[in-house]
């Protein structure tokens, strides 16, 4: 078997092992206004709501991360200390606002709950950090990039991947074919 | 008498020491202000009681509530549901069923096509749970026995809050039992389904799934039945349905008018020149299948031939049946021999829930020409898949249609 011939089985494994990823992925998506505050500046964290008619979204905030204010019906959330309920009737996105505290970082956590369909899961993590600087003790993990950061699915990884093994494999056939 | 009376009073034993549960109650879940109508804002409350209970540590309310007032709310537009059986019998919900007897497997395996969860059903019946490569997420459930002779305390013992019969056949089994649960269980709904019938079943698939909450993949799983089965309405003219044999498992024995076998030849496009015989099942004499010289023969397997369907993969056995048939005396001068149609289907896809797929088959063998695009195992592959969630290769597993 040629090296291409075991790039290209390669490739379509991943690409295979990508697809039930993207299928039961989150029918919540949390965009941050920004990963990175300044300390004691306020962001906006959207909540994007695909398919969910009634239900609900329970988000944990950092520790040193207050919770400011929503534009839901103050009627339809429920504070305790980091956590914030939100009820969800027919909305299509939910955005709130958070306080960065003066240094620190962690990961903003989510769970959603669609009542009228029977099902749950767990929003992706979303990471923040004032000014970029992890603090000490806080897993790095995987950090999403740019500004306008979103939580997504472990299908992008394996994309990613997959698409660099295809270059691989466009490599390899280039220098066989000389 | 003395089972009825033992049996009232273990209901009311029963009910002594089980807290009736909101289900039993005449008020909608989340109802703060029990005016019988859930309005947005105390169905977020309920959900918010909920998330609180759940996730933050407080004291509210549990998932079950929540589902049932999001449900109501989502589905019911906020007001008691009033359902209408097959029997005619109209009653009004005040939540989705949550504790169901099914006493036929037609309805449970209609149950699972709306994707109702398993733990929502609390007792079948015992052929269902004989059927333990078809029906698994079953097994261990409580076995309340056949509908001609149940086991009426586990019936009871189970608290159900719905209990599911058939409403045109072995009536006066179904009868006897929704009379006794009625007599002892006050509050018991019981309701009445075919599931199995042409005519009927997409009205039934409605009903059950609005009595249980689950009306948008009801609407689903209809969509998907009316497409495989108005194909199939579509219509063959008089002058061009073929001459249909249809043989049951019983040598010889073949169906009438008022037989559902029937009803499907007609609708894949065939004619049965048995159909005004008096009885069902009628017995018939040989002769007159040579005589009545038809187009198509149809062998039923299943049951009386236990081979293939969902059990096996047994392709030989079926080629054995049609190979005997082809052998009988005389028919070597029939059409159906001379023009090599005749076949052998299994009766797990012609009868039951699953009657639209073992149309779909007879329908491509009857009338080739007129359904020369439609697909019958990939409409069989996508029930399987798609609304039984069972892991089932058309490809390589079960045995359903030969040749």
């Amino acid at each position: 078997m040629t090296r291409f011939s075991v790039l290209c089985l390669a490739c379509i494994g991943l690409l295979l092992l990508s697809v039930p990823v993207c299928a039961s992925s989150s029918p919540i998506t949390r965009t941050l206004s920004t990963i990175e505050p300044s300390g004691g500046d306020e962001f906006t964290v959207t909540l994007s709501i695909r398919d969910i008619a009634i239900g609900g979204i329970v988000e944990s905030l950092p520790a040193g991360y207050v919770f400011v204010g929503t534009t839901h019906p103050a009627s339809r959330i429920l504070l305790r200390g980091q956590t914030i309920a939100f009820a969800v009737l027919n909305e299509t996105e939910i955005s709130y606002t958070v306080r960065a505290p003066a240094t620190g970082s962690g990961e903003i956590t989510g769970r959603w709950e669609d009542l009228a369909g029977d099902e749950t899961g767990t929003v992706p993590a979303s990471h923040v950090a004032v000014d970029g600087i992890d603090t000490p003790g806080e897993a790095a993990g995987a950090k999403p990039a740019g500004t306008n950061a979103q939580a997504g699915s472990p299908s992008g990884i394996l994309a990613a991947a997959a698409a660099v093994l295809i270059g691989a494999c466009l490599l390899a056939v280039r220098r066989d074919d000389r | 008498m003395m089972r009825t009376i033992l049996l009232a009073a273990l209901a009311a034993l029963l009910f002594l020491a089980v807290p009736v549960s909101a289900a039993d109650t005449d008020s909608l879940p989340g109802d703060a202000d029990g005016d019988g109508t859930l309005t947005g804002d105390e169905v977020s409350a309920t959900v918010l009681a909920y998330l609180d209970a759940a996730y933050m540590g407080g004291t509210g309310t549990d998932r079950t509530e929540a589902l049932d007032a999001a449900q109501v709310y989502a589905f019911w537009g906020g007001r008691p549901k009033i359902v209408t059986d097959s029997a005619g019998k109209t009653a009004t919900l005040y939540r989705p069923l949550r504790r169901i007897v099914v006493c036929n497997g037609e309805t449970l395996e209609t149950l699972r096509s709306i994707g109702l969860d398993a733990g929502r059903v609390v007792a079948v019946d015992k052929y269902s749970l004989e059927k333990s490569s078809f029906f698994p997420e079953y097994q261990g459930k409580t076995n309340i026995g056949s509908i001609w002779s149940p086991d009426m305390e586990k019936i009871v013992t189970a608290r159900p809050d719905a209990v599911f019969l058939y409403a045109t056949i072995s009536t006066a089994a179904c009868d006897d039992i929704q009379q006794k649960l009625e007599a002892t269980v006050p509050g018991i709904h019981v309701f009445r389904f075919d599931c199995f019938k042409p005519a009927t079943y997409a009205d039934e698939v409605r009903a059950i799934a609005a009595m249980t909450g689950r009306e948008e993949r009801g609407e689903a799983f209809i969509a998907f039945y009316e497409s495989a089965m108005n194909t199939i309405r579509d219509g063959v003219p008089d002058a061009d349905r073929p001459r249909v044999y249809f043989e049951y498992w019983i040598d010889y024995r073949t169906v009438a008018r008022n037989a559902g076998y029937n009803e499907k030849i007609g609708l894949a496009g065939g004619v049965n020149p048995y159909s005004g015989e008096s009885t069902d099942y009628p017995d018939i004499d040989p002769e007159s299948v040579i005589a009545n010289n038809p187009q198509v023969v149809v062998k039923l397997a299943g049951q009386g031939l236990e081979f293939g369907g969902y059990a096996g993969h047994d392709l030989d056995s079926f080629a054995r049946i049609r190979s005997a048939l082809l052998l009988r005396p005389g028919w070597t001068t029939l059409d159906a021999v001379k023009n090599n149609r005749v076949y052998v289907i299994h009766s797990d896809i012609l009868g039951g829930a699953q009657h639209f797929i073992g149309t779909a088959y007879l329908a491509k063998i009857i009338s080739p020409e007129r359904f020369g695009t439609l697909d019958p195992q990939a409409i069989h592959q996508r029930y399987l898949t798609d609304f039984q969630g069972i892991d089932f290769d058309l490809a390589t597993q079960g045995a359903f249609v030969y040749p």
